[in-house]
C-alpha cells in the first residue's frame, strides 16, 4: 500500500520534471518579452522526433541528442525572428493568436514529416533497479538529473549574471535597459533561444517514456503554462516545483481510478490558482503586472 | 434612410444565401454548410474578441456543450427538437455564466489559457462519462423537420441555416452599435476612462462571454443534426483554432468578418485537405492545420486588420469622400460655434439632472488619507472636505501628490490607509464605476480618450450611466428613442465646450487642448455631483481658458461641486471657492483663494521648489482678486 503510494510519487515526479523544464521556457521568455508563448511544448515535440529519426538513421543514442537541442533552439530563435519580431504592436491578445499559429504550424509541418503515430526514443544508457519497493527506471534518474542541471543553469544564467539580469530589465524598465545599451531585440532572441533549449531538453529525457507525437506538445506545453502560473510565470523555481507538483497529482489521479481525468487534472489546478491568486504562488511579490 | 442603408448588405447576403444551394455544386454547398455552422460560432467568437477585448482559445466547449446537449435529448429522451434546442443554447450560456463570473476577473494572457483549459476539460469530460458516449460519442441523431419537410440534403439544411446566420449576425451587429458596444468599445480604448464614467466592465465582459457561449451553443446544436454524430472531438482545439482563425481572418472588431472569415477558412480547409497530399503523397490527418498556423502568423505580421482592412483598402477612396462630406457639414453648423440660447437652455437641462445635495452640505469627505508606493510616500495623512457647490482646487508643485489624490477618489487606486466618504458612503478602494455611479466623475491629466471614435462618440459614453438599455434592447433594436436622446445630450455637451464643429471627427485628429475640452465635455454629459478636473487648462489659449472657467461657474451654479487640480494659479485663484495646497505629500494650506496666497508655508514651497519659475511666483504674491 505505502509502496504503491511511493510508487505512484516517484513517476509522478518524473513526469513533473518534464513538465517543469517546458514551464521554464514560458518563463524565460515572459520575463523578459510578456508573451506567453504557446509553441514551448511543440519544442518538445520537435526535438523527441528528430532524435527518434536520428537514431533510426544510424546516429548513437547521445550523439543524436547533442545535435538535436541545438536544432531545436535554432527553430525557436528562428521564430523569434521570422514571426516575433516583425509585429509592431504586442499586445497579449496578439501574442496569442501569433504564438497559437506558430504553434499550429510546426504541429502540422511534424504530421507531415512524422506522421500520426507516437514514437519513443530509445532508453538512455543506466539499469533499472528497485529501491525501497519502489521499482526505478534508469530514465527517469535522467529525467530528475537533466531538469535539476537546466534549472539550476538557468536560474543561475538569470539571477547571477549580468547578462541574464540585463535580459529582466528589458520587462521591468525596457527604456532603462536600452540607455544601459541592453537591446530589447537580442534580449528576447536570446529569451527564445532558452525556452527553446529547456523545451528541447524536456524532449528528449522524456521520449523514452512518455512518447513524442505531433500531438504531444499541446497537453504538454498546457501543463508546462499551469506549472507557470504557478509562478506567476515569472519564478524558475516555483515553475519547477509547479511542475513536479502537478505530476505527482496526475500521477495519484492515474493511480487511484480516475485515468481517464488525468488530463483535466492540471487545469482544475490551473483554475484553482487563478481563482485564488491570480499573481501565482511565489511568496515574494514580483511586480508584474497581470 | 440611414436606418434602410443599414439593412442593404444583411438583404445582399440573405438573397446570396437564398441563391447559393440552387446556383452551386452540391459539394460547394455542403462546404457552405459547414461555413454557415462555424460562421454563426465566429459571430460570437467575434463579439468577445472584438467587443469585449477577450480571448478565448476554447470556444469548441460550449460549441460542444451545445451539441451534445441536443445529441442527448433527442436520442434519449422525448423532448420536442425545438424544446431541445432551446434548451441545449441554455446549456452552453449556463456553463459560460459559471466559468465566466469567476475567469473574466483574469487579464489577458490568464483568461485565454483558462478558456484553453476548459476546452480541454469538455472533451475530458466527454469521453470518460457514459451518458455522452465515451470516445465514440453520441450517433443516431436526425435530421430536423419541420412542418412536413425534412432537412437533410445539403441544399435543404443550407436553407435552415441561412436565416438564423443573417438574423444572427444583424443582432449582434446592432450589439456592436449599442450602448453595451459602445461601453465596451470605450473599454477596449481606455479601461479607466470607461470605468470612470460607470462602465461596469466586469459586469458586461460577463455577459457578452455568455452571449458568445450561446452562439457557439446554437451552432453545436445545428452541427449535431447535419453530422449525425456528436464526439469529444466538438471540443477539440483543432475547432477553438479554426474558430478563432475565422475571427482573426475576418477581421477583429467586425462581426461581418467572421461569416466572411468562415467562408474564407472552409474554402482554406478544403483546398489544403485536397492541395497537401498531392504536394506530399501519404499525408493524412489533420493537415489543413498546416496552413491555418501559417495563416494566422501572416496575418498578425502583414495585415493584423484581417479582410476587413484589405476592404478598408479597397474603398478608401469612398471612404474619403465621405469623411470631407461630414466634415463640410460640421463646419456649416460650426457658425453657431458660440452657444445661442436655445443650447443654453439645454445646458441648464442638463445639468440639472445631477443628483446635487443642499449647497453647502458635505459632498465628499477624505480622512487620514495615506498613499505610499514602498518606502515613498506620496500622501500623508490628508484630511479635506468639499462641499455641494463649491469650486475647490487642489495645487502644489510637481509630485506634490496631486493626482495621486485623484486617483484614489476615483477608485483607479486604493489608498495605503484612510477613508474617502462620498455622500455618506465609504469608497476607498471601490472600483470606479461605483464611484461614478455615486455621481463623481473626472478628467485625465494623461488624456485618455476614446481614440477609435468621434467626439460625439466619446461623449456618448459618458451617457452609459443615465441610460437603461440593456444587450436584448439593444440587439433587438429597442433602444430607439433611449438613443436619440443620449445623442441630443451628448451634443449639449459638446455645444457647451464649444465642439460643436468638431463632433463628427475623429477624437484623435483633434489638437491636445481640444482633446482636453473632450474630456471635459464628455465628464459633464455624466452630470456629476462631483467633478473632477485634472488640469483641464493645459493646453487651451487664453480664450480657451476665460470660456472654461465661465463653463465651471455655470456648474456651480447648478450645484455641482467641482474639484480642480491645475497649474496656472492666476486662473485658479480666480476660480476657485477654496484652495487646498499640497506639497511633498503634505496639505500645507487649506482655505480661501487670499489666505491661502498670503500663507507663508505656501510662498516658500513654490518659492523653494523652482525660483524662476514666475508664473507660481506672482501666484504666491499679493493680487487683487479679478472679477
Amino acid at each position: 500500500m505505502m509502496s504503491d503510494l511511493l510508487q505512484l510519487v516517484w513517476s509522478g515526479l518524473a513526469l513533473g520534471a518534464v513538465y517543469g523544464l517546458v514551464a521554464l521556457g514560458f518563463v524565460a521568455i515572459f520575463s523578459v518579452r510578456e508573451i506567453v508563448n504557446l509553441a514551448q511544448g511543440e519544442y518538445a515535440s520537435l526535438a523527441g522526433l528528430s532524435a527518434i529519426s536520428a537514431v533510426a538513421a544510424g546516429v548513437p543514442l547521445l550523439f543524436a541528442v547533442v545535435v538535436v537541442v541545438p536544432f531545436v533552439v535554432a527553430v525557436s530563435v528562428a521564430v523569434e525572428r521570422v514571426a516575433v519580431r516583425p509585429v509592431r504592436h504586442m499586445t497579449p491578445l496578439v501574442s496569442i493568436i501569433l504564438t497559437l499559429g506558430i504553434s499550429t504550424a510546426l504541429k502540422a509541418a511534424m504530421l507531415l514529416f512524422w506522421g500520426p503515430e507516437a514514437k519513443a526514443l530509445p532508453d538512455f544508457p543506466g539499469k533499472d533497479f528497485v529501491f525501497a519497493g519502489v521499482s526505478v527506471r534508469s530514465q527517469e534518474l535522467w529525467i530528475l538529473g537533466v531538469a535539476a542541471v537546466v534549472s539550476y543553469a538557468v536560474i543561475a544564467f538569470y539571477e547571477h549574471t549580468t547578462a541574464g539580469k540585463a535580459l529582466r530589465a528589458c520587462a521591468e524598465q525596457p527604456i532603462a535597459a536600452r540607455l544601459l545599451g541592453i537591446s530589447p531585440r537580442t534580449a528576447t532572441m536570446v529569451a527564445f533561444a532558452i525556452a527553446g533549449f529547456t523545451g528541447a531538453a524536456a524532449g528528449v529525457v522524456g521520449s523514452p517514456i512518455y512518447l513524442s507525437s505531433w500531438s504531444s506538445g499541446l497537453t504538454l506545453g498546457l501543463k508546462g503554462f499551469v506549472a507557470a502560473t504557478l509562478g506567476g510565470l515569472v519564478s524558475f523555481r516555483v515553475a519547477m516545483l509547479g511542475g513536479l507538483l502537478l505530476g505527482v497529482l496526475e500521477s495519484l489521479a492515474a493511480g487511484y481510478g480516475a485515468t481517464g481525468y488525468r488530463d483535466a487534472v492540471a487545469f482544475v489546478v490551473l483554475l484553482v490558482v487563478l481563482l485564488i491568486r491570480p499573481r501565482g504562488l511565489a511568496l515574494k511579490p514580483t511586480g508584474v503586472r497581470v | 434612410m440611414g436606418r434602410l442603408r443599414a439593412f442593404v448588405p444583411f438583404l445582399v447576403l440573405a438573397v446570396v444565401l437564398a441563391i447559393a444551394p440552387i446556383a452551386l455544386p452540391v459539394n460547394l454547398v455542403n462546404m457552405g454548410v459547414y461555413a454557415l455552422i462555424y460562421g454563426l460560432a465566429a459571430i460570437g467568437l467575434s463579439l468577445l474578441m472584438g467587443l469585449a477585448g477577450q480571448v478565448s482559445l476554447g470556444h469548441a466547449a460550449f460549441f460542444a456543450v451545445g451539441a451534445y446537449t441536443q445529441a442527448i435529448l433527442v436520442t434519449k429522451t422525448q423532448v420536442p427538437g425545438i424544446l431541445a434546442a432551446v434548451l441545449a443554447v441554455a446549456a452552453s450560456m449556463l456553463v459560460a455564466l459559471v466559468v465566466g463570473l469567476p475567469l473574466l476577473r483574469l487579464r489577458g494572457h490568464f483568461l485565454a489559457l483558462a478558456t484553453l483549459g476548459l476546452g480541454i476539460i469538455v472533451a475530458v469530460v466527454a469521453r470518460e462519462l457514459e451518458v455522452t458516449g465515451g470516445t465514440s460519442g453520441i450517433f443516431g441523431i436526425p435530421k430536423p423537420s419541420f412542418l412536413g419537410r425534412i432537412y437533410d440534403s445539403p441544399q435543404e439544411y443550407f436553407w435552415l441555416l441561412a436565416p438564423f446566420v443573417v438574423i444572427g449576425l444583424w443582432l449582434a451587429q446592432r450589439l456592436v452599435h449599442s450602448r453595451t458596444g459602445r461601453a465596451l468599445g470605450a473599454v477596449n480604448d481606455s479601461e479607466v476612462a470607461a470605468e470612470c464614467l460607470g462602465v461596469n466592465t466586469y459586469a458586461l465582459r460577463v455577459r457578452v462571454f455568455v452571449l458568445a457561449a450561446g452562439y457557439a451553443g446554437l451552432a453545436g446544436v445545428f452541427y449535431a443534426h447535419w453530422l449525425a454524430v456528436v464526439s469529444p472531438e466538438a471540443a477539440g482545439f483543432e475547432l477553438s483554432v479554426t474558430l478563432l482563425l475565422m475571427v482573426v481572418l475576418g477581421g477583429l472588431g467586425t462581426v461581418w468578418g467572421a461569416v466572411i472569415g468562415a467562408v474564407a477558412v472552409e474554402a482554406l480547409d478544403e483546398g489544403m485537405r485536397s492541395f497537401i497530399p498531392k504536394l506530399i503523397p501519404g499525408a493524412s490527418g489533420e493537415v489543413q492545420l498546416l496552413g491555418f498556423g501559417i495563416v494566422l502568423v501572416l496575418l498578425v505580421v502583414l495585415l493584423p486588420g484581417g479582410l476587413a482592412q484589405l476592404w478598408a483598402r479597397v474603398t478608401r477612396r469612398r471612404g474619403i469622400a465621405v469623411a470631407t462630406a461630414a466634415v463640410s457639414r460640421a463646419e456649416h453648423d460650426g457658425n453657431d460655434a458660440a452657444m445661442e440660447y436655445s443650447g443654453l437652455q439645454a445646458l441648464s437641462r442638463l445639468l440639472a439632472q445631477a443628483d446635487v445635495t443642499e449647497s453647502g452640505s458635505p459632498l465628499l469627505s477624505i480622512r487620514g488619507l495615506t498613499m505610499r508606493y514602498g518606502g515613498v510616500t506620496a500622501l500623508g495623512d490628508i484630511d479635506l472636505d468639499v462641499r455641494a457647490g463649491e469650486i475647490f482646487a487642489l495645487i502644489g508643485p510637481n509630485g506634490a501628490g496631486k493626482t495621486t489624490a485623484f486617483n484614489i477618489i476615483t477608485g483607479v487606486l486604493e489608498p495605503t490607509a484612510g477613508t474617502v466618504t462620498l455622500r455618506g458612503t465609504d469608497v476607498q478602494g471601490r472600483r470606479p464605476h461605483v464611484i461614478a455611479t455615486l455621481g463623481a466623475t473626472r478628467t485625465f491629466q494623461n488624456l485618455q480618450v476614446f481614440g477609435s471614435t468621434t467626439v460625439l462618440g466619446n461623449v456618448k459614453v459618458a451617457r452609459h450611466l443615465r441610460s437603461r438599455s440593456g444587450i436584448f434592447r439593444g440587439m433587438l433594436g429597442l433602444a430607439g428613442r433611449e438613443e436619440r436622446e443620449i445623442e441630443d445630450w451628448a451634443r449639449t455637451a459638446v455645444a457647451a465646450l464649444g465642439l460643436t464643429e468638431h463632433a463628427d471627427q475623429r477624437v484623435t485628429d483633434l489638437a491636445f487642448g481640444q482633446q482636453r475640452k473632450v474630456e471635459v465635455a464628455r465628464a459633464l454629459a455624466l452630470a456629476p455631483a462631483l467633478l473632477l478636473l485634472d488640469e483641464p487648462m493645459a493646453g487651451l489659449s487664453g480664450t480657451e481658458r476665460d470660456s472654461l472657467a465661465w463653463l465651471l461657474r455655470r456648474v456651480r451654479s447648478a450645484g455641482i461641486s467641482v474639484l480642480l487640480v491645475e497649474h496656472d494659479v492666476d486662473a485658479v485663484m480666480a476660480l476657485a471657492d477654496r484652495v487646498a495646497v499640497l506639497d511633498d505629500g503634505r496639505l500645507i494650506a487649506l482655505g480661501e483663494p487670499e489666505d491661502v496666497r498670503a500663507n507663508p508655508a505656501v510662498i516658500a514651497a513654490y518659492l523653494g521648489t523652482d525660483a524662476d519659475d514666475d508664473a507660481l511666483v506672482r501666484a504666491a504674491a499679493a493680487r487683487p482678486v479679478p472679477a
